[in-house]
């Protein structure tokens, strides 16, 4: 036991148990054993601790146990939760991203419409020419065929 | 007429960053391809296999700018073919590149970048031109001739004249014309308001295209006059290439391609995605036009929707091998299919005549199912001349003269012709004869027999005293009355006849603009002094020049501007193409054409029947002429009298009056204002006094005298009435010959009189025994 004791990293402030044990010669000092730092526990064992503070060290072991444990546990929950902030911030980052994109698509669509309708424009340009250039060659046909019906009517009136 | 554009889905440049661009293309056949980019490579694209292949990989510092194929030399050199290239690029170089892609030579031309490397025409010179401002000339192999010019901005664009002695180039907001000639003078003007990116110079035509970053084109004469202006575009200007025809040219900008007439107006526009178009050329035929993109492509197009009228036919090309006849009467539809692309077309006469790159196929109206069809040696034609009986071919080595059955009947040639450079202006084609107009001299009409391709007479060639600008010949009537109208470079129209030893040539109009004879009879058309005229009967000015402008026909408007240009003139509807590109249709009167009928078959009394009817001053004129020209004095003085001429009715019936034929053959020469020939008339049958008497009449007194002493007769005669005119006019003799003859001669009125009387009465005897002789001649 006293072996565990001693390589038990909870007993480690032990020293101090010691230094604390250390004037208790002079209050029992009735006691040989106790002298000799020697005890008996409640089943008559021998113990070089004290029985106490053998009680209080067991105590202290038990406790800083459930201290780790919960440390662990606790640790867990935190990784746990340090993981899904991560991952939402990453969701965050994309979606961002997303956004970004989006809005520039945005203006660019403006400006591809702008310059699209500039085209069109262009283009409706030339076809107003083409039609201008059409009309005037109606007019002249028009005035070509009025030009032969007047004739047709002047010949068969002369007939 | 619009261009059907192709693009790939996928450049097949490779571009690794976002801003390489294609920078050049060229031709090397219709349908061979290069192309040069910035991802230093040389593509091949083969149209027929729709293939691109990889020539050559350029070192990883070449940035290529210009590319510009040796020209394919003409004719008989054929196997002297050098398949090379000039490549300009960024470091000042230029690189002659063989066809496989073998870069044979570098040479370092220029600090900066080489902007422009061109081969004159017969490629024996190469001119760059660089950032630093200087223009070099180099040998075929690259040896340096000369450094023509020398500024201190860039010179961004360079393009040979049309006989490769000028150069034209820019300097800034500049053109300049430089001839390589040092002495000659050099012609510089502001052409843009902004810095001139390109020009381009045809040899057919002789205009000149500019465009630059004030985002127009315009089109100047080689004179530096402007000719034309375009709309400002969206963006600048970066490309511009004529066809090799002259006919059309291309332009190029961002995210457009248009395709313009020769005037400058446009015939269509494109909005291809392809960046900005940083060079266009043409193939070879006129064909195909390839443009290289700023996004990396290459873009190709070609001619479509072209249209060809003539009468109730209208032929358009609706693919590149397949036209569509509409016959607009009943509304059928013929298709026709060609095995190759089409080349040229030609519509008149009553033929279609189309010209593809091997073949030639000609069809008749009146049958569009079974053409007939030949092979060309040469596949560009680049012009198609038609007459009734026969057409003209003209390609890059010569001129050939087909049958409508399809067989060759000649080709003209006369030394110096440049056949590649011939366009519609200077040359002309009626049943018998071939007008063509020399390049080198345009003084010279050069006039050829149709049918043997010999030229007439004695093979000297027309010669005027201005350059001539246009040349056209009649089309009706017999060969020995075969006239030529030409326009010279003041716009003087003239005409002449083809047929004489001494060509008499005649103004028969100023400010002539263009001119069209009309396609079944012998009728003139033209714009004269923003006027639409139309010379009823041209050869009225051998006749009697006096009628000529009763015999016009004239038509105001607004539409018949100097830009307009007339296109056809078939029956009697004429049709113009204005400034603006748009088509016009005019009508004139249908009677001359009847009466030029009635006349060529001598048919007088329906002529006459004809004038009564249409009640038209400058019919009967045109009736006059048509008499006096065939000696119907009968008609001639009837159509006279119509139009009020009284002082030519007299003649005419003095004329009538004359004792003897001969006689009244001079006075009709002298009618006709040939004086001498009618005094010639008159010796040779030995009517000396008519002779004499002619001479007095015109008062041409040194003359009449000369004759009289030559013969030893009547010149008593001559002094009497040189005598009788001096008292008129109230002088005194001071012509020392008629002193002298005055002392040795008696002048006695009487005497003289008889003395008339006796030769006046001597020619009714002869004249009369001529006839009974003549009689008894055709009794035997």
């Amino acid at each position: 036991h006293f072996v565990q004791c001693l390589s038990d990293p909870v007993s480690r402030p032990r020293p101090k148990r010691l230094h604390l044990i250390g004037p208790s010669p002079r209050a029992m000092a009735k006691d040989p054993l106790a002298d000799a730092n020697l005890y008996f526990d409640e089943l008559g064992k021998l113990r070089v601790l004290e029985p106490e503070v053998s009680h209080s060290t067991t105590e202290l072991k038990e406790e800083c146990k459930d201290f780790v444990d919960k440390i662990a546990q606790f640790q867990k929950m935190v990784g746990g939760l340090i993981d899904l902030v991560g991952e939402l911030a990453k969701e965050t980052e994309t979606e961002k991203l997303k956004a970004i994109g989006a809005r520039n698509l945005l203006k660019s669509v403006a400006k591809q419409r702008e310059a699209q309708q500039q085209q069109l424009q262009a283009l409706i340009t030339e076809k107003k020419m083409q039609l201008e250039r059409s009309r005037v060659e109606y007019e002249a046909l028009s005035k070509v065929e009025s030009e032969q019906n007047e004739f047709i009517d002047q010949f068969i009136l002369q007939k | 007429m619009r261009l059907k554009t192709s693009l790939l889905k996928e450049p097949k440049h490779i571009l690794l960053l976002l801003n390489k661009l294609v920078s050049c293309v060229g031709w090397t056949s219709s349908d061979e391809l290069y192309s040069c980019s910035e991802d230093h490579q040389i593509l091949k694209w083969n149209l027929l296999t729709s293939e691109t292949s990889l020539v050559a990989k350029l070192p990883d510092d070449f940035y290529p700018i210009e590319l510009h194929w040796f020209p394919k030399t003409l004719g008989s050199k054929k196997q002297n073919q050098a398949d090379i290239f000039v490549l300009t690029s960024t470091d000042g170089k230029f690189h002659l590149v063989s066809k496989n892609g073998l870069i044979e030579k570098s040479v370092d031309a220029h600090n900066g970048a080489v902007l422009a490397g061109r081969w004159n025409y017969d490629g024996s010179a190469l001119i760059t031109a660089g950032e630093d401002g200087q223009i070099k000339i180099w040998s075929k192999s690259g040896m340096l001739r000369s450094t023509l010019a020398s500024q201190g901005s860039p010179v961004y664009s360079v393009s040979w004249g049309p006989d490769s002695d000028r150069i034209l180039y820019t300097s800034g907001r500049q053109l300049v014309i430089k001839p390589l000639q040092p002495s000659a003078k050099i012609i510089q003007w502001k052409a843009h308001d902004g810095l001139i990116l390109k020009v381009d110079w045809n040899s057919v035509n002789d205009l000149i295209i500019s465009g630059g970053e004030d985002c127009k084109y315009k089109v100047w004469d080689s004179f530096g006059r402007l000719l034309y202006t375009s709309s400002s575009h969206d963006y600048p200007v970066t490309s511009l290439s004529w066809a090799p025809d002259g006919e059309v040219f291309a332009m190029g900008s961002y995210n457009t391609l248009r395709l313009c007439d020769k005037t400058g107006w446009s015939y269509a526009m494109e909005k291809p995605n392809t960046g900005s178009v940083f060079s266009l050329a043409w193939s070879a035929d006129g064909t195909q036009l390839a443009g290289s993109c700023g996004n990396g492509h290459v873009i190709f197009a070609h001619i479509v929707e072209q249209h060809w009228e003539w009468k109730n036919f209208v032929i358009t090309l609706t693919k590149r091998r397949t036209m569509q006849v509409l016959n607009v009467i009943d509304e059928a539809v013929d298709v026709l299919e060609f095995r190759d692309r089409v080349i040229k077309a030609s519509l008149a006469f009553g033929h279609l005549v189309v010209a593809t790159s091997l073949q030639c196929y000609v069809y008749s109206s009146k049958n569009w199912n079974t053409p007939l069809i030949f092979d060309l040696k040469e596949g560009t034609v680049s012009l198609i001349v038609q007459a009734e009986k026969h057409f003209l071919l003209v390609d890059g080595a010569g001129l050939y003269i087909f049958s409508y059955e399809g067989q060759f009947i000649c080709s003209p040639k006369f030394p110096g012709m440049r056949a590649d450079i011939l366009n519609a202006q200077g040359i002309s084609l009626s049943n018998d004869t071939v007008a063509l107009r020399d390049k080198s001299d345009e003084k010279v009409v050069y006039l050829f027999d149709a049918l043997t391709g010999k030229a007439f007479g004695d093979g000297k060639p027309l010669t005027h005293k201005m350059e001539v600008v246009d040349v056209a010949l009649d089309q009706c009537g017999p060969l020995n009355e075969r006239k030529i109208a030409l326009i010279d470079k003041n716009r003087d129209l003239y005409l002449t006849s083809v047929h004489r030893q001494q060509p008499k040539i005649s103004k028969i109009g100023s400010m002539v603009h263009c001119m069209q004879w009309n396609d079944c009879a012998n009728i003139l058309c033209g714009i004269q002094d923003n006027q639409f005229t139309v010379w009823y009967y041209p050869s009225v000015v051998f006749v009697d020049k006096e009628l000529l402008p009763h015999t016009l026909y004239v038509k105001d408007g607004s539409e018949f501007a100097r830009t307009s240009h007339i296109l056809s003139y078939v029956d009697t509807k004429v049709t113009l193409r204005q400034g603006d590109g748009s088509l016009i249709y005019s009508t004139v009167p249908s009677y001359p054409a009847i009466l030029h009928n009635y006349s060529s078959s001598a048919r007088w009394e329906d002529a006459l029947h004809l004038c009564r009817f249409a009640k038209d001053q400058s019919l009967w004129a045109c009736l006059a002429g048509m008499t006096m020209a065939s000696k119907e004095l009968t008609i001639a003085e009837m159509a006279y009298a119509a139009i009020g001429e009284l002082p030519r009715v007299q003649y005419i019936h003095f004329i009538k009056e004359q004792a003897s034929k001969e006689s009244s053959l001079a006075h009709m020469l002298l009618f006709t204002g040939q004086v001498q020939e009618a005094e010639a008339v008159l010796l040779q049958t030995g009517l000396i006094y008519q002779a004499i008497q002619i001479n007095i009449d015109l008062f041409n007194w040194e003359r009449a005298l000369e004759l009289a002493v030559k013969h030893k007769t009547h010149v008593d005669t001559v002094l009497a009435f040189r005598e009788k005119f001096l008292q008129k006019f109230g002088r005194k003799e001071s012509n020392k010959r008629f002193l002298q003859y005055a002392e040795g001669v008696e002048v006695d009125w009487e005497k003289i009189q008889v003395k008339i009387e006796m030769e006046l009465s001597k020619e009714r005897e002869r004249a009369a025994n001529a006839s009974v002789r003549g009689s008894i001649a055709s009794r035997r």
